[in-house]
């Protein structure tokens, strides 16, 4: 089974820097694989460990994406082939424009039985990319999969996690479907598999040989801004631990709150 | 977009599917509404909703997601130009789906959004709340999805009819087949309705001190949640425990933060929370701008002494 692992390489939100004026920072943020994403590519790696094939990992972005230590990271976790598609128009591209890039690199790729991606990505959290390349390809389409099994017809078992039961569910190849971020525990990649690493191959496509280098955008991204700020008492308790404690419970006693 | 053109809604949750045709409101056009259930044409009708679509002939066995094909015809032949879709699991694969097939963007978890000289704009959240994102929509045909509780249903007028009409369930051409359905058992904890929660950050300096946490949680009612380090980077509690950006956000009465400093990854969860408090021994974290009430001294001090005071009274 040839599997695709769509990975979205994203500034670390943890390093997300907000002003004092409310604005955004990315400038100075870490570029990272997408947490969520993660789980995306153990799952791919474990089926293709049971059942053959091979992992290929597809990233679109800007030209941060293009840094050996990712891609490294990456092809020590288990993909076999890493495929980047880098232009600058995929900073803030639409999930739209992003999907049928993403779409139009699995076509030229070919001979592909399943295409996974993360719940979301690490920066945005849309939770759509992975769906709307799935449909842009035709094929069957499914998100929140906590669970994957190739059954003895061919097709996949499925669990699906939803906001209050659980659906199983078979669907035939070929796929696309979005995992749940605990469908599985990413693997720590050993020593052999990052000295392997650097003997994997990668690729880069532009947006020109995929076909897709004039698509329309969708939408025109108009301000980010950290969110308002909750008013607070800011009332700061002096004193001895003991008279600072009950001062504290006496004021939280009169917000009604304990 | 023109004056003469309706809004579509759909959600296969029927509470959210009445909040839709509230958001769909601000518009100031008909709302029409896609059902594939008599309950939900009623719903809809109650709550407003000037025409129903009502879906018929749905084979059994068909999971809800089902309906896209149908909801695609409708949206192409009725030239509909903005859909509302409920923002749950199901809603958020509808949604993506009928995006591709349009060609367009759908704009997920829009807290608000506005229509001005003929384009929509919308404002949602991205790094996980650390911020909030404007986009104005550049497609003909707009694509939203609102989850549940941010708009307001409209009150409901029992007894109300809409005009309905029935629409020709439209078979997909790839389906799964569903083999069984279960319920989720539940979390072990659920941060997001605790009514307290006292939540140690780094300046626990070990493990064992979260004993003296978990007291003072006990004495007062409260649930134990954490910051991310202590979850992710040094296992001291499960992923669900920790508040912040890519988990929990709360909603409580009473935040206390203990050793917490105040990173934004940490705080936009806690906006939610009625009253924040915050032991810490730096006067100057960050923490302490967002605090209703604040004591800057020794946590291992001051934690002991609240037990003491909470089991005096």
């Amino acid at each position: 089974m040839n599997i695709i692992v769509c990975l979205k390489i994203t500034p670390d939100p943890e390093d997300l820097e907000v002003g004092r004026d409310g604005s955004i920072s990315t400038e100075r943020a870490e570029w990272t694989i997408g947490g969520f994403d993660l789980p995306a590519l153990e799952a791919g790696v474990r089926l293709v460990e049971a059942h053959g094939g091979k992992v290929i990992v597809l990233c679109a972005g800007p030209a941060e994406i293009n840094n050996s230590k990712i891609k490294k990271d990456i092809l020590s976790r288990g993909a076999d082939e890493l495929y980047t598609i880098v232009d600058e128009s995929l900073r803030h591209a639409g999930t739209a424009r992003t999907a049928a890039v993403l779409a139009a690199a699995v076509q030229k790729l070919g001979e592909v039985d399943l295409v996974l991606s993360g719940e979301g990505s690490a920066d945005l959290y849309f939770q759509q990319t992975g769906v709307q390349v799935g449909e842009r390809l035709g094929w069957m389409t499914i998100n929140a999969v906590s669970q994957i099994e190739v059954g003895a017809n061919g097709a996949l078992a499925i669990q699906r996690t939803l906001e209050q039961e659980i659906e199983l569910l078979e669907a035939a190849l070929p796929a696309a479907i979005a995992v749940t971020s605990d469908i599985h525990e990413p693997r720590l990649a050993s020593m052999r598999e990052i000295l392997k690493a650097g003997r994997k191959p990668t690729f880069e496509w532009s947006l020109a040989e995929l076909g897709v280098a004039d698509l329309p955008e969708t939408i025109d991204i108009l301000k980010v801004e950290a969110p308002p700020r909750v008013a607070r008492k800011q009332v700061m308790i002096e004193g001895s631990p003991e008279e600072a404690a009950k001062a504290l419970l006496s004021h939280l006693r009169k917000e009604g709150v304990l | 977009m023109s004056d003469a053109s309706q809004t579509l809604v759909y959600s296969e949750d029927e509470n959210l599917l009445c909040e839709l045709i509230g958001a769909a409101g601000a518009f100031h056009r008909p709302v029409a509404a896609l059902v594939t259930s008599p309950s939900a044409e009623q719903r809809a009708a109650e709550a407003g909703a000037n025409l129903v679509y009502r879906v018929e002939h749905i084979p059994a066995g068909t999971l809800s997601e089902d309906v896209l094909p149908t909801l695609a015809k409708l949206v192409h032949d009725s030239l509909f130009d903005v859909v509302l879709i409920g923002s749950t699991v199901r809603g958020r694969l509808v949604a993506g789906r009928l995006a591709a097939r349009l060609n367009t963007t759908a704009l997920t978890d829009v807290k608000s959004f506005t229509l001005e000289s003929g384009s929509i704009t919308i404002r949602h959240m991205i790094f996980g709340g650390g911020a909030e994102r404007v986009e104005r929509s550049l497609s003909p045909a707009v694509i939203l999805t609102i989850g549940a509780g941010m708009f307001d249903a409209p009150p409901a007028q029992p007894g109300r009819k809409a005009e309905t009409t029935p629409l020709e369930f439209v078979p997909p051409e790839k389906q799964a087949v569903l083999r069984e359905r279960k319920a989720l058992p539940p979390a072990s904890v659920n941060l997001a309705v605790a009514k307290r929660v006292v939540c140690p950050g780094r300046g626990i300096a070990k493990q064992e001190d979260l004993a003296m946490v978990n007291d003072l949680a006990r004495a007062l009612g409260a649930e134990v949640a954490c910051t991310r380090p202590l979850s992710e980077g040094l296992g001291w509690l499960p992923r669900e425990r920790y508040i912040g950006i890519s988990g929990a956000n709360i909603k409580s009465d009473l935040y206390l933060g203990l050793g917490v400093s105040g990173q934004v990854q940490h705080t936009v969860g806690i906006s939610g929370s009625r009253i924040v408090v915050a032991v810490n021994r730096d006067a100057n974290a960050p923490i302490f701008e967002q605090v209703d009430y604040g004591i800057a001294a020794d946590l291992y001090a001051v934690v002991p002494a609240l037990i003491q005071a909470l089991r005096e009274h």
